[in-house]
């Protein structure tokens, strides 16, 4: 009885293993991993032992041919047509060894039995895997170029409100940053930055280009690839240059119907910053003014505001799916709902997402049909500002209320607290900003099997999205000397629609040892977005202070509205072609017409061929470690049109208005405002990619491994022009820098058993070189912020003034010379920062600003692990990033003295009497020792952190039968509870969507330590 | 059969259908506005491009908020103490970041955003076809005021500037232009300009660009060079020439600064500004045509306080009393300052004195006297000439051709308005020689404009910051002028982005 039950556990624990771990598309075949095999008692005998037994495949079909050999005498047999063998060994204590040509090895002992029945697993589920590449599928073994597979199981134990988000150091090469501020998106970069205008893949959800966006129920997903390579991504052409993601979602299988469950509910806690407090700062605010000649203010010293317990929270997000599937031969259906909610850890702050997924499919005869439609609710409560700058910004001397002024609510004050900080609290009272969309996206398709090899599928794809945005600002003021206005509604309405049509035909056959696959197809689509918006100001309020926001209600109405409409129709064909599971080649064309581009350039091309030789499969290859070893080479061209919709189109602006005459009426204007290049064409990105795939030391180590080299040219890029121009309106879009980008990645996953214990050890390593080729325009760099992007080398390096400690007596100030013997700082007074004259003209000026430092990684790690014991499973994700510079915003505000700003706690700017620190002295009103310019700011942004650790326990079989379930779990589960950095600001992993300034650390919302609770279950 | 139905049926939709239609299916037409090659047809295209250049009279860059900063508190008149100390420096000659937007590039653009408007009217109208010729000539005519305009204050600003004469392309990289050679353009606008416009408007177009209005900047663009000669003959305009007895001053000297009493008999071009749209300064939909300036100078705790006068202006008002001896009602009007309410008994914005003792702010312009608060919407249109600086640039012009005598009844003329005596019994030793009236002069240019964007073209005029011990005088009324460097600070650096993307460009002397 003990024994059946532990067997059974096991068993439960490789399933486990196998769903989380090794494919997502396992919920299929989740049973291929197992092994059962049952052991029961014999007689003991002295002499020859018979072992009698049956061989089966993973779907318990006997096998014939298996090899049973007796480890220690290499005697052996072969089963036969019934998966039957027989063997003697010469003692009961051996080991029985089973072989069979595309399985795994098996070796079983004895241990006294006289029946061992084995199961026979193939040689690595992962290499049998379908993946969907775009208008088909294929074997993974089969992949000529770069496809990762997204470890679904593990995405989805992740609380995480997009898909992007939770992929995060789950793949190679897919750089991803998020942030804890409830509903945002994430960033996300396939292989480096390709252009200056986006870094968004491509997504493609069941055949429908569409974004996978916060709207989107990541628990929906059954796969997900990631095309990373010119040859993988060709077939989606002039949008493809950036990458693409598919994602297929959950179809119905099978058998029964089958009622899923899950839930999982999650605390969240925002790290916070270590401020001065009311004592602290006065101490420090005194010290700056006193230095500074300027007269004290008038600090209130009764109060102890912190700033941060007023504006963050604990922090709740809750997310519960339910579904009910099944299917027959003849269909299938899959019906799912979707709950997520997030109450920020900032105050005023939440996201709510309501879900309903119906996908179904039927076959009769040759006609097969089905759909897949979601339509979910999303609804985001925002915050104007950012609390995250607001609570450095605002003084612990400060009350929350202040009843003298306008609204209420304490701010600056020009004698006791001068700062222009925003109180959150007051912000979150006097404004309601939220933003609403329904979003139903779904396709339809319908398939006819032509002929046995060929079928002929139409695919219509749909989205639409109706969004809602509400702005209301009550009258009050929430920061020092604000403009004053009355009560304000703002609403827009908008809609967008996307319509595809596709019309493929896939013709596929073998001829003996060839195997061909040929595709050919024509696809349509349509996107359109119109939004109308209105505003009214002086709301009616009533009696208990309440405001009426619908726009009948106020004054001085204001209305608009705009439309938008982009067409991309397109031509496709591809080759796949196989000789002998040897030799493989893709080749794949994809022709392109965008309405964005000029009309004489509206076409592009976009060809790529790609091939891999099975080098094990040849007879000379006798490694016997290596199980499976493929060499893939790739080479091909994408295209980027991600340009505004008429970008290459002079428009006149007709906005302006003057006053005049007498009686001051109005009058229109219209000009051109925004310069355009006429002629834009399709920037284009060729890639050359190289690749092995292997598996070796008997199927436990297997190897991906990556290198390629991709140039963008004709980059389409609203590149700064000369501002005497007199364009506004953004920069016009041209075709005009060449990027490099060159990159290694290695993903290794090794698995095997220790014991009782079943685990696994997975790593993924990223490493990427950017490189500026051209800028266009004649021009050798950019400029922005506080960094340069230059021919030939990185895109946004840090580029400021270097500083070199600080002076502490007047003779080092008076000694500070250049080469002619100028004093270099005759202003600066011991205590002030040295900086280096880099030019050697005895001035600190623009001039001597160098490169110090790049804010790209020198590399990117995600480590996955799990282990499973009996009914237990531990997961564990790590993921780390090293050898960027990033720039420390929060410090460059609270370790300056020339505006008030609260001071971080325990700082000890430069006296006379402590001059051993690095903070030079305070001074008030003065960008001397603040300037945001300079080295100071920027810092070491590598970490490594704990993205993920849970333990699930499941429910023994045995206590479930009762109550009627098949399966339960309980996970416990924590995210980003570790993070071992040196960085000095809230959190070393941000998201700056500014493309120059990628490193700049800008008081963004900072990821959130999150405590999760889960249970799931199925009958 | 029925299968070869199915196969043609697809192949059918894929290869023929959709090509056929491909061309028309990818020519999406914009349905938001017209296209550049659809206007500049009619009349009524040219009208609109014409006061869409006068818009930009709204742009932040330029007269809606900036420009105050760089002409009024730049000069001794006024000083910052924001505490946005990059914001405050940026009046103090203390540019470090040359790329400051809202101390230097955001000016720089929006000039140029407004010579780019112009430009394309001088391009587009000499095409159009016009019932009535004149109407054209006025609209180009305005075109050439406004380009002078900018022209004026960019040269003013930063001097050595490339000049922009055709509508721009997005590859263009303009040659960097001499002082002299931006003049010349200026006075070649503002000398065409004034050929055509008309002396007075009608009343619906009453606020656009008047003869007189081009005379006045044709003036003041040859005193700046110090072509006297030229600069009167532009100024006899209003004395002997068609515009004489067209201008008045106005009895009150408030109704200067006031919404109400706009465009009076004082106005010589005024910037009409509205608040009959509260949107935002972008090129959008109910853009703003307010300016900005009251919300940025009112006091502390009113608005951002971001400008305020130098104390030192109430001292000299107070030094000469009224015939009637009493105050000179110009302090009233002018300024705030900590005995307001017990001179003249008005409190500021209903507050009594809350500031420091020696403190000041600019009064002229606010709008303390219908309301006690202030926001980004004033409609108060700003008097960028009045007839009053015009008698003082007449009076300084006479002078400095040594037509002293001649001079003096300007001056007095702007004296009586406000009641004080006549300058030979007031101010004697002023009439005594040429150098002695111009140091009057400055003074009486002082009391009578301060605060109204007039200073710091006169410190450079007057020469005043082309010595050490020039710079050292004016230092004692601001010590902002401490950081003044001789042959540096006369002129802004140029924006340092516009130097390192335009090759043909030179940063100025010393930056």
């Amino acid at each position: 009885m003990r024994r059946t039950y532990h067997g059974y556990g096991f068993d439960r624990a490789i399933r486990n293993f196998v769903r989380n771990r090794l494919s997502p598309a396992l919920p299929v075949c989740c049973f291929l991993f197992c092994c059962l095999f049952t052991i029961a008692s014999g007689t003991m005998a002295q002499s020859a032992h018979t072992v009698q037994g049956k061989v089966t495949d993973n779907k318990g079909n006997p096998i014939e041919g298996v090899s049973v050999q007796n480890r220690n005498t290499s005697s052996g047999t072969k089963t036969d047509a019934n998966g039957h063998y027989s063997i003697t060994v010469p003692d009961k204590s051996g080991t029985l060894v089973f072989t069979f040509v595309g399985c795994i090895t098996q070796e079983l002992p004895i241990r006294g039995q006289s029946a061992i029945n084995c199961q026979m697993m193939p040689a690595d589920a992962s290499l049998s895997e379908v993946v969907v590449i775009g208008y088909g599928t294929q074997q993974k073994r089969d992949l000529t170029g770069a496809i990762s597979v997204v470890p679904v199981a593990d995405l989805q134990k992740r609380q995480a409100t997009t898909v992007a988000e939770a992929m995060q150091g789950l793949v190679a090469g897919v750089y991803i940053r998020g942030g804890g501020q409830p509903g945002s998106e994430a960033k996300i970069e396939i292989r480096g930055l390709k252009n200056f205008q986006s870094s968004a893949p491509l997504y493609v959800i069941d055949g429908m280009i569409a974004v996978a966006n916060r709207d989107f129920n990541p628990n929906d997903i059954e796969s997900i690839q990631v095309l990373k390579d010119v040859s993988a991504a060709a077939i989606y052409g002039s949008r493809a240059a950036n990458g693409v993601i598919i994602i297929t979602t959950r179809k119905g299988r099978k058998g029964p119907m089958r009622v899923e469950f899950s839930g999982k509910s999650s605390l969240q806690v925002t790290p916070r910053y270590k401020l001065a407090g009311t004592e602290e700062f006065a101490r420090l605010n005194y010290m700056a003014y006193d230095n500074a000649g300027a007269p004290r203010q008038n600090l209130d010293m009764n109060v102890h505001t912190d700033w941060q317990n007023e504006a963050f929270k604990t922090g709740t997000m809750q997310n519960y799916n339910a579904s009910f599937s099944g299917g027959s031969d003849n269909g299938s259906y899959f019906v799912s709902a979707n709950y997520f909610g997030n109450e920020g850890t900032v105050i005023s702050t939440g996201f709510k997402r309501l879900g309903l997924r119906v996908n179904t499919q039927g076959t009769k005869g040759i006609f097969s049909i089905g759909e897949n439609v979601s339509i979910t609710n999303a609804k985001a409560d925002e915050m104007s500002g950012n609390p995250y700058l607001d609570v450095v910004r605002l003084l612990p001397t400060i009350p929350v209320k202040d009843p003298a002024n306008p609204g209420g609510y304490g701010y600056g004050n020009e004698s006791k607290a001068r700062t222009f900080g925003t109180n959150p609290v007051a912000i979150a009272d006097l404004e309601d900003r939220t933003n609403e969309n329904f979003r139903i996206l779904g396709n339809l398709w319908a398939e006819l099997k032509l002929l046995r090899s060929l079928k002929y599928r139409f695919n219509l794809g749909y989205e639409t999205s109706n969004d809602h945005y509400t702005y209301l600002r009550k009258e009050g003021n929430w920061t020092l000397n604000q403009a004053y206005d009355p009560a304000i509604a703002n609403e827009n309405r908008a809609r967008w629609q996307s319509a595809l049509i596709e019309n493929t035909l896939t013709f596929s056959e073998n001829f003996g040892k060839h195997s061909v696959t040929v595709i050919a197809g024509q696809t349509y689509q349509r996107d359109t977005y119109s939004q109308i918006w209105g505003t009214k100001r002086n709301l009616l309020q009533n009696s208990s202070g309440y405001y009426y926001s619908v726009l009948d209600q106020g004054s001085e109405p204001q209305t608009g509205g705009f439309e938008q409409k982009a067409v991309l129709l397109s031509y496709l064909g591809r080759l796949e072609y196989k000789f002998n599971d040897k030799y493989l080649l893709n080749a794949v064309v994809r022709r392109d017409g965008s309405s964005r581009l000029s009309n004489s350039n509206k076409w592009g091309n976009f060809p790529s061929v790609s091939a891999a030789w099975r080098i094990s499969r040849e007879d000379f290859f006798r490694v016997k470690w290596i199980d499976d070893l493929k060499l893939r080479a790739s080479h091909g061209t994408l295209g980027s049109s991600n340009i505004g919709y008429w970008d290459y189109l002079a428009t006149i602006n007709t906005f302006s208005t003057i006053a005049v005459g007498r009686d001051q009426h109005t009058e229109p204007g219209a000009t051109q405002v925004r310069l355009v290049n006429p002629d834009l064409r399709v920037e284009t990105l060729t890639q050359t990619n190289f690749g092995i795939d292997a598996t070796m030391l008997n199927h436990r180590l297997s190897i991906t491994a990556e290198y390629f080299i991709a140039k963008t040219k004709d980059v389409l890029t609203g590149m700064p022009i000369a501002i005497t121009t007199g364009n506004d309106g953004g920069n016009p879009v041209v075709n005009a820098a060449s990027l490099k980008n060159t990159g290694f990645e290695l993903s290794a996953v090794w698995r095997s058993k220790a014991g009782a214990v079943d685990y696994y050890a997975g790593a993924n390593l990223t490493t990427l070189k950017n490189r500026v080729l051209a800028l266009g325009y004649g021009r050798k760099n950019i400029f922005s912020g506080n960094t340069v992007t230059e021919v030939g080398a990185p895109t946004g390096m840090w580029y400021v003034l270097q500083t070199d400690g600080i002076f502490q007596t007047m003779d080092e100030v008076n000694n500070y010379k250049n080469k002619d013997g100028k004093v270099i700082q005759p202003n600066a007074k011991p205590g002030d920062i040295r900086f280096k004259d880099n030019n050697g003209d005895g001035q600190i000026t623009n001039d001597d600003k160098v490169v110090v430092g790049s804010p790209w990684p020198d590399f990117e790690l995600g480590l996955n692990m799990g282990a499973s014991y009996k009914s237990f499973e531990l997961t564990m994700n790590w993921f780390g990033s090293f050898g960027a510079t990033v720039y420390n915003g929060y410090r460059s505000v609270v370790d300056r003295f020339d505006d008030n700003s609260n001071y971080r706690a325990g700082i000890k700017p430069w006296t006379p009497d402590a001059p051993n620190t690095n903070v030079p002295r305070a001074y008030y009103a003065s960008t001397l020792n603040s300037r945001g310019d300079t080295d100071r700011w920027l810092e070491k942004g590598d970490f490594m952190r704990l993205k993920y650790i849970g333990i699930t326990y499941t429910i023994p079989p045995s206590l479930l039968k009762r109550i009627g379930f098949s399966n339960a779990q309980v996970t416990l589960a924590g995210q980003n509870l570790i993070t071992i950095t040196k960085f000095g600001g809230l959190d070393p992993e941000f998201n700056n969507n500014n493309i120059f300034e990628r490193g700049y650390n800008n008081f963004n919302y900072p990821n959130l330590k999150m405590y999760s609770l889960g249970l799931q279950f199925g009958f | 059969m029925k299968k070869l139905f199915y196969i043609i049926l697809p192949v059918a939709i894929t290869f023929i259908v959709f090509p056929s239609c491909s061309k028309s299916l990818l020519e999406v037409d914009n349905p938001n506005t017209l296209t550049e090659d659809q206007f500049w047809k009619s009349e009524t295209d040219a009208a609109k491009g014409i006061n869409a250049a006068y818009a930009m009279f709204y742009k932040p860059g330029g007269w809606a908020r900036w420009m105050y900063f760089r002409l009024d508190l730049t000069s001794d008149e006024g000083f910052s103490k924001s505490p946005w100390v990059e914001l405050g420096d940026w009046t103090r000659f203390q540019y470090i970041n040359y790329n400051f937007w809202e101390g230097n590039v955001n000016t720089w653009r929006d000039t140029y955003k407004a010579i780019f408007r112009c430009n394309q009217v001088l391009k587009h109208v000499p095409d159009i076809k016009f019932a009535d010729a004149t109407k054209k000539d006025q609209i180009i005519a305005q075109a050439k005021f406004l380009r002078g305009l900018h022209y004026y204050y960019a040269a003013i600003l930063w001097e050595n500037i490339p000049l922009v004469l055709e509508p721009s392309k997005p590859d263009d990289l303009p040659k960097q232009n001499t002082l002299a050679e931006v003049w010349a353009q200026v006075e070649k606008d503002f000398t065409e300009a004034s050929a055509v416009l008309p002396v007075q408007w009608d009343d619906p177009s009453v606020g656009r660009a008047t003869k007189g209005a081009a005379m006045a900047f044709l003036g003041r663009t040859y005193m700046q060079q110090r072509k006297w000669q030229e600069a009167k003959t532009a100024l006899d305009y209003f004395f002997t020439g068609p515009g004489a007895g067209k201008y008045e001053l106005t009895t009150n000297y408030r109704d200067n600064f006031l919404h109400t009493t706009e465009n009076n008999k004082e106005s010589v071009f005024e910037i009409q500004f509205s608040d009959a749209n509260k949107g935002g300064d972008g090129d959008d939909p109910n853009q703003n045509m307010g300016t900005h300036r009251p919300q940025f100078f009112a006091p502390r705790g009113i608005g951002w306080s971001d400008g305020q006068a130098r104390y030192w202006m109430v001292n000299e008002f107070k030094k000469e009393k009224t015939l009637a001896n009493t105050l000179d009602p110009r302090l009233r009007y002018t300024l705030f300052y900590p005995a307001l309410e017990g001179d003249f008994g008005d409190k500021v914005y209903g507050r009594s004195w809350e500031w420091g003792s020696d403190e000041a702010w600019f009064r002229k312009y606010q709008r303390d006297y219908y309301r006690n608060n202030e926001d980004y919407f004033c409609q108060n249109n700003f008097r960028m000439v009045r007839y009053a600086d015009v008698l003082l640039m007449y009076a300084e012009v006479l002078n400095e051709l040594n037509q002293t005598g001649n001079a003096v009844p300007y001056v007095n003329a702007v004296r009586t308005r406000v009641n004080m005596a006549p300058l030979a019994t007031a101010h004697p030793e002023a009439l005594v020689s040429k150098d002695a009236f111009r140091d009057r002069l400055k003074m009486e240019r002082e009391l009578e404009l301060c605060g109204e964007s007039v200073r710091w073209a006169d410190l450079k005029r007057w020469g005043d910051l082309d010595t050490q011990a020039g710079v050292d005088k004016v230092a004692q009324r601001d010590p902002d002028f401490n950081n003044f460097k001789v042959g540096k600070h006369i002129r802004l650096p140029i924006p340092q982005i516009e130097v390192l993307n335009n090759t043909n460009l030179k940063q100025n002397a010393q930056y």
